[in-house]
């Protein structure tokens, strides 16, 4: 509680101080990462665990997402007790489950290569961007949510559509009083959206042990929500079973 | 504090300049809007007008299209299906470039039309997107109002040259030929003629690119008149870079020269083909050069290739081939034989501005029309159209009184139609209707005769009564009263209903016609209220060149007529020629108040007259001064019947305004459509702020609100219909309200509906619009956004129970939750597969319902009331029935849930301490299989989710009835009931089975287990069952 008191004060001087003063995108991104905790907190988190609701078309389902080092990752719904894994990764394959058979599939391997190169983004993809090979730049301001923000354009590494090397970039928009992102955005690059813009729309910021956290995340395309996510419980480093990120057997004999 | 002490510096500020007795609310754009949003409804049937058409270089699935009031969009797949990647900027679009050596990212679109038809819009400048369109950047050129070209150096795309044709309706320094060598940071102007003289085209050398070719147009318009043609029209020619300029006129036609189009085969860069508009018939026409433009031949002067230059100028030849070559025009034309012969294609719509050939498939090509986007694979033999693109162009829209409303307008160059403004699975092609030919303007329908619609096609050559039920259409337009007496009307000639006689009618020409008989009779009821001026009215002699009397033209006629909501005698008249003319007794007798119009310049349009529904003195006025060249917007206000009137137009709004209007509740809320988009104030005019969330930057030419729902129902001209649902929140915007950290809206009671039709489909590659949104819609402002700490929004019942925890909006501004007043879903059984009926959820009665908001440490508090459908079937006994029947069943479905959760600790418990102790086998195993046969007949344990299907057991029956019963808002038929009470009589013998288990065996067991030092098996309450996340 008192981190965020302190960061509310340290919002409100940087309000004053920002006025004059022109921002890069490196300073709005150490002021970042400073406000959610601080690089060596997030350099300290090996893994995350988050479970709450998934909130879809007045519906809601358990959630659970644990990411891990190396961009292992694993995001799983209930529905009437049973569980959809949608997806997971585990540093080398990524598969989730079919919704008839209820058992695992392999994700097509150039999806499951692209998730490869975003393997970096645990913990934080802004966090030593430059050595994971992104590139930020500011891209003036724009306003969110009713509310003026930086736009902060990330490019990771490229992504392979279709056989083809495409760009990835992700457009942030940071509070300009309290630089946290407000939004992401962007384009869907395969499948029925191709070409359609995603928002994410980040909110309800909360410490856990010294790390904030946005416990309310949406997913919106064309200004509809599509699915909110807000989180319950939030575990730092939990103990993970080491199969936790690992394809189930039983797919080898389902094809 | 500091925000606070702004704000309160910021208000006094206001309301010391300014006498308005309403306060400012200095509150701007999204602070204010939030998440009200906008749903575009198309149509994309007729789709609309499109300028330019681009191709990627490389890959044949992009292409992107610049539209004449629709923006750019952009296919990632072949041109199946289109996105709009241009809303907020400018939507009139003249040429689309891409960057040859960066063709994914990089684009250029230069704004404003250059098919200079008289409703054609502006542009301001040209733009760049460095991320193939999420993003764009404006690179200047702001003032030159029309791009007819950009070409970019393939050998070096720093360096590119823009062909400005101009401003339209006046002089202008700020066109030719524009050339940037540092990829658009600074321009020079490096070919220019003279001020009414602009570049229509311009190409390159594709082997060369210091070979630089740019026609020139000596052109102008008025209001009343167009001029194509001069002495200064040329085609030029450099080659070296555009730093020294050759008139290629060798075997050009003599004389006065008009619009000229020119283009380079891919192909063969020595082989141009240019297109002439010329003074003598017999040398109109196609030309040829095989040497780079030093000799020309004249080839042929067919229809096709000399028509209407000025809109179909455009010269396109195939990338491998140049003897294929493609002309626009009314009905497109191919010669296949380097332009001797042509073929005219037809099979699109009509009026061609452009063409693509796929870049690996010559016979595959899309044509640009009037009507929109076709494709065709077989050389131009058969097309097809793409039925994705709703940049249709409104001049008008109104509403009727129907559940749901219709919605009902007129389109540049596509006739008159309506579509519900909601329907079963989205607002598709198919659900518009079509009700009158030609260029389509004002369509009503009869405000009490359902059958009855008024449309009317460009001048009013025809109005029509049409009857949609028996199909026939009458023509009802008024005549002249006599031999010497001509009617002038306007192209978009006004037609009004009235709100105080359902069969009365007024139409307009420069007298105002009255008809209290649905159009049988007419009877004038004022004098030529226009300027009537003479040198006006001369439109035979219309197009300089090439003569074009389309009847666009036409002047001195009255453009806007509006009889008071408030007193029958008192209309407004408005005229194209700047007249606004007053009448009070019906029209015995008329006053032209256009001399109290302060700072207004002669002549300017009077646009769009709008009296007030609140005092009878009060009026607005827009003005429209585009024609003369004029681009400034104006917006007046009269409150003593127009002896004196005030600008409420403030530097908030961008673009000439088309229309206003004023709220039907809150005389401070105003809607002013202008050139560049949506405009509302919330104090009477003294702060606009621009509406965006999902309105496009796009023409605005009329408005209106349904006086039930409360829409703002918009006809754009470029994006089609655009609607704002419920726009009642605005009208609870004052200073107090927003003072507040949080402030719930009022809002009306929500109809719990029960219509509930199948969903449509087949329309994959079709535009679909968005229905509203059935939902109960908490509405309320926030201060600030909400970033740090939790929210929740919660909805209960009268008894304080919590009913729904909903993602609450948390933007700064006005922030519109659904609710879709069901319950949670039930908790199922746990099996081996899903009860897709289980996924079914009761929805409430009607009643009021709490909303609680709590925002970190404070909690606020509002209603909401859902209310019966009145139009339904069902009493409220029936209703009644359905929700006892229903929420017996869910408790039901819970509590078969609880049993097969209790069967399955049994069986897990026992499992597991079986696994401890193998001595237990004989009290234990049978127990364990009595269980997993006792669940078997409960829920399903094997199969999948589809057609591995199992036989369905007590669960699927339970829930697939419950779903059956839940999702029809009326009794349940007897059949249901029979079958529900069979299920309840299996659910209690099983729920017998459990107590019987749990008495006798569970008993006997646990006795075991103690002896066995072992723990008991025990069994969890059904509050921890409901609780637990599985």
């Amino acid at each position: 509680m008192n981190t965020l008191k302190g960061l509310l004060s340290f919002a409100l001087v940087a309000c004053f101080a920002f006025v004059a003063q022109a921002q890069t995108a490196d300073e709005i991104i150490e002021k970042y990462l400073q406000n959610i905790g601080g690089k060596e907190k997030l350099r300290a988190m090996k893994a995350l665990r988050m479970t709450g609701k998934a909130k879809q078309q007045g519906m809601e389902f358990p959630f659970t997402t644990i990411n891990a080092e190396g961009g292992k990752q694993r995001q799983a719904f209930t529905f009437q007790g049973k569980e959809i894994v949608q997806p997971c990764f585990d540093g080398t394959t990524g598969w989730s489950t079919n919704f008839m058979t209820m058992k695992p599939e392999k994700m097509e391997t150039e999806d499951t290569d692209n998730m490869k190169r975003e393997a970096a983004d645990f913990p934080e993809p802004f966090l030593d961007y430059a050595k994971k090979g992104y590139t930020v730049t500011l891209e003036g301001k724009e306003k969110v949510e009713g509310t003026e923000c930086f736009k902060i354009k990330l490019t990771k590494k490229p992504q392979i559509i279709e056989g083809k090397e495409v760009e990835n970039v992700t457009y942030y928009f940071f509070d300009t009083e309290n630089f946290v992102p407000l939004v992401s955005k962007s384009t869907m690059k395969k499948g029925q959206a191709k070409g359609t813009t995603m928002e994410t729309v980040y909110s309800d910021y909360q410490e856990v042990n010294g790390l904030y956290f946005p416990m309310s995340i949406a997913q919106k395309m064309n200004g509809q929500t599509l699915i909110t996510i807000v989180v319950e419980k939030t575990e730092i480093n939990p103990t993970l079973d080491e199969k936790t990120f690992a394809m189930p057997a039983e797919a080898t004999t389902t094809k | 504090m500091y925000r606070k002490l702004l704000l309160a510096a910021s208000i006094s500020l206001f309301s010391a300049n300014l006498a308005f007795a309403q306060e400012a609310i200095p509150l701007k754009g999204e602070e204010l809007f939030g998440s009200l949003r906008a749903r575009q409804i198309g149509p994309a049937l007729m789709s609309g007008r499109i300028s330019d058409i681009e191709g990627h270089p490389t890959d044949s699935k992009v292409v992107y299209i610049g539209t004449a009031g629709g923006g750019v969009w952009k296919s990632v797949d072949g041109g199946v299906t289109f996105k709009s990647i241009f809303d907020k900027y400018t939507q009139s679009i003249g040429a689309v470039a891409i960057n040859p050596k960066n063709p994914d990212k990089e684009v250029w679109v230069g704004t404003g039309e250059v098919w200079t038809r008289n409703s054609v819009s502006v542009g301001d400048g040209i733009y760049k997107t460095e991320d193939g369109g999420q993003n764009w950047t404006k690179m200047g050129l702001e003032k030159t109002e029309r791009i007819s070209s950009i070409k970019i150096d393939p050998t070096n795309p720093n360096v590119i040259y823009v062909a400005a044709l101009g401003a339209l309706w006046g002089d202008s320094q700020d066109r030719g030929v524009y050339k940037t060598t540092d990829g658009g940071k600074t321009w020079e102007k490096i070919l220019y003629v003279d001020a009414t003289t602009g570049c229509s085209d311009l190409t390159l050398d594709p082997q060369n690119p210091n070979v630089v070719y740019a026609a020139f147009w000596e052109f102008r318009r008025t209001a009343y008149s167009f001029s194509s043609g001069g002495a200064k029209s040329a085609l030029y020619k450099s080659t070296d870079g555009g730093k020294t300029w050759a008139k290629i006129h060798n075997g050009f036609p003599t004389g006065k020269l008009g619009r000229i189009a020119v283009a380079v085969a891919p192909s063969n860069p020595n082989i141009l083909y240019s297109v002439i508009e010329s003074e003598k018939p017999e040398n109109k026409g196609l030309y040829r050069s095989d040497d780079g433009g030093q000799n020309w031949k004249f080839l042929n002067g067919d229809f096709e290739l000399s028509v209407r230059p000025f809109y179909f100028s455009r010269i396109v030849i195939d990338p491998k081939n140049p003897e294929v070559v493609c002309k626009a025009g009314l009905s497109g034309s191919i010669s296949r034989d380097g332009g001797k012969t042509f073929r005219t294609h037809g099979g699109v719509h009509s009026d061609i501005h452009d063409y693509w050939f796929d870049i690996n498939n010559s016979q595959a090509m899309f044509v640009a029309t009037d009507g929109g986007l076709y494709r065709t694979w077989d050389g131009g033999n058969v097309f097809d159209m793409v039925k994705n693109l709703p940049i249709s162009q409104f001049y008008h829209v109104s509403v009727d009184n129907s559940k749901p409303y219709k919605v009902y307008g007129g389109l540049q160059d596509n006739g008159s139609w309506y579509a519900p403004s909601e329907s079963p699975g989205g607002i598709e092609n198919r659900d518009w209707f079509s009700v009158g030919a030609g260029d389509g303007f004002r369509v009503y329908r009869h405000p009490t005769k359902a059958n009855i619609i008024y449309s009317e096609m460009q001048g009013a050559e025809n109005i029509w009564r049409y009857d949609t039920e028996r199909k026939q259409s009458m023509i009802i337009k008024p005549y002249p009263a006599d031999a010497k007496e001509k009617l002038r009307f306007n192209w978009n000639t006004p037609i009004q209903i009235s709100s105080h006689q359902a069969d009365r009618l007024y139409v307009a020409s420069q007298y105002l016609h009255k008809s209290e008989d649905m159009g049988e009779t007419w009877v004038k009821i004022s004098p030529d209220l226009t300027t009537n001026d003479p040198k006006k009215q001369q439109q035979e002699n219309s197009g300089g060149l090439s003569a074009d009397n389309s009847g666009a033209e036409n002047h001195c006629t009255i453009f806007s007529v509006a009889e008071s909501a408030l007193d029958q005698n008192i209309i407004w008249v408005g005229t194209d020629d700047g007249n606004v003319q007053v009448t009070t007794d019906g029209g015995k007798t008329w006053t032209n108040t256009i001399a109290n119009v302060p700072n207004l310049p002669k002549n300017t349009w009077a646009y769009h007259v709008e009296p007030s529904r609140f005092d009878k003195n009060t009026c607005y006025v827009v003005f429209t001064g585009y024609t003369q060249n004029d681009q400034a917007t104006y917006v007046y206000k009269t409150t003593d019947m127009g002896k004196s009137w005030k600008s409420i137009a403030t530097a908030d709004i961008k673009g000439f305004a088309r229309n206003i209007k004023e709220d039907l509740e809150n005389p401070n809320l105003l809607f002013l459509g202008t050139e560049f988009g949506l405009y509302i104030t919330v104090d009477g005019g003294q702060n606009w702020s621009q509406f965006t969330n999902n309105m496009p930057n796009v023409a605005v030419h009329y408005i209106t609100i349904h006086p039930e729902t409360n829409d703002l129902v918009m006809g754009t001209h470029g994006r089609g219909v655009i609607i704002i649902d419920d726009i009642s929140p605005l009208r609870q915007i004052t200073n107090a309200n927003v003072a507040n950290e949080v402030f719930f809206f009022k809002t009306k009671a929500t109809t719990l509906r029960d219509d509930n039709p199948f969903s449509e489909g087949g329309d994959m590659g079709e535009y679909v619009g968005d229905n509203p949104d059935r939902s109960a819609k908490i509405i309320y402002y926030l201060k600030s956004r909400h970033t740090f700490g939790k929210m929740t929004l919660e909805i209960l019942d009268k008894d304080g129970k919590v009913l729904a925890d909903l993602p609450a909006g948390k933007s700064k501004g006005i922030n519109i939750v659904n609710w879709n007043y069901r319950l949670k879903l039930p908790k199922v059984a746990k099996a081996k597969t899903f009860s897709f009926g289980g996924f079914a959820a009761p929805r409430l009665p009607e009643g009021t319902y709490t909303v609680r908001l709590t925002k970190g440490s404070k909690v606020y508090e509002s209603t909401i009331e859902l209310k019966a459908d009145p139009n339904s079937m069902h009493s409220n006994a029936d209703r009644a029935t359905q929700y006892a029947t229903t929420m017996k069943l869910y408790n039901m479905t819970e509590q078969l849930a609880y049993t097969v959760d209790q069967i399955d600790m049994l069986r897990d418990g026992a499992t597991d301490r079986l696994a401890k102790d193998a001595k237990l086998q004989k009290t234990l195993q049978p127990f364990i299989s009595q269980l997993e046969k006792f669940k078997e007949r409960l829920v399903v344990m094997k199969g999948d989710n589809y057609v591995g299907s199992a036989e369905p057991q007590l669960r699927e029956k339970m829930a697939e009835l419950y779903s059956e019963i839940a999702n029809y808002y009326g009794k349940p038929s007897n059949a249901q009931m029979a079958s529900l009470a069979v299920i309840e009589e299996r659910f209690k013998t099983a729920q017998t089975e459990l107590e019987g288990i749990k008495t006798k065996q569970l008993t006997a067991i646990n006795a075991a287990l103690v002896k066995a030092k072992l723990e008991e098996l025990k069994l969890r309450s059904f509050d921890e069952f409901k609780a637990a996340s599985n």
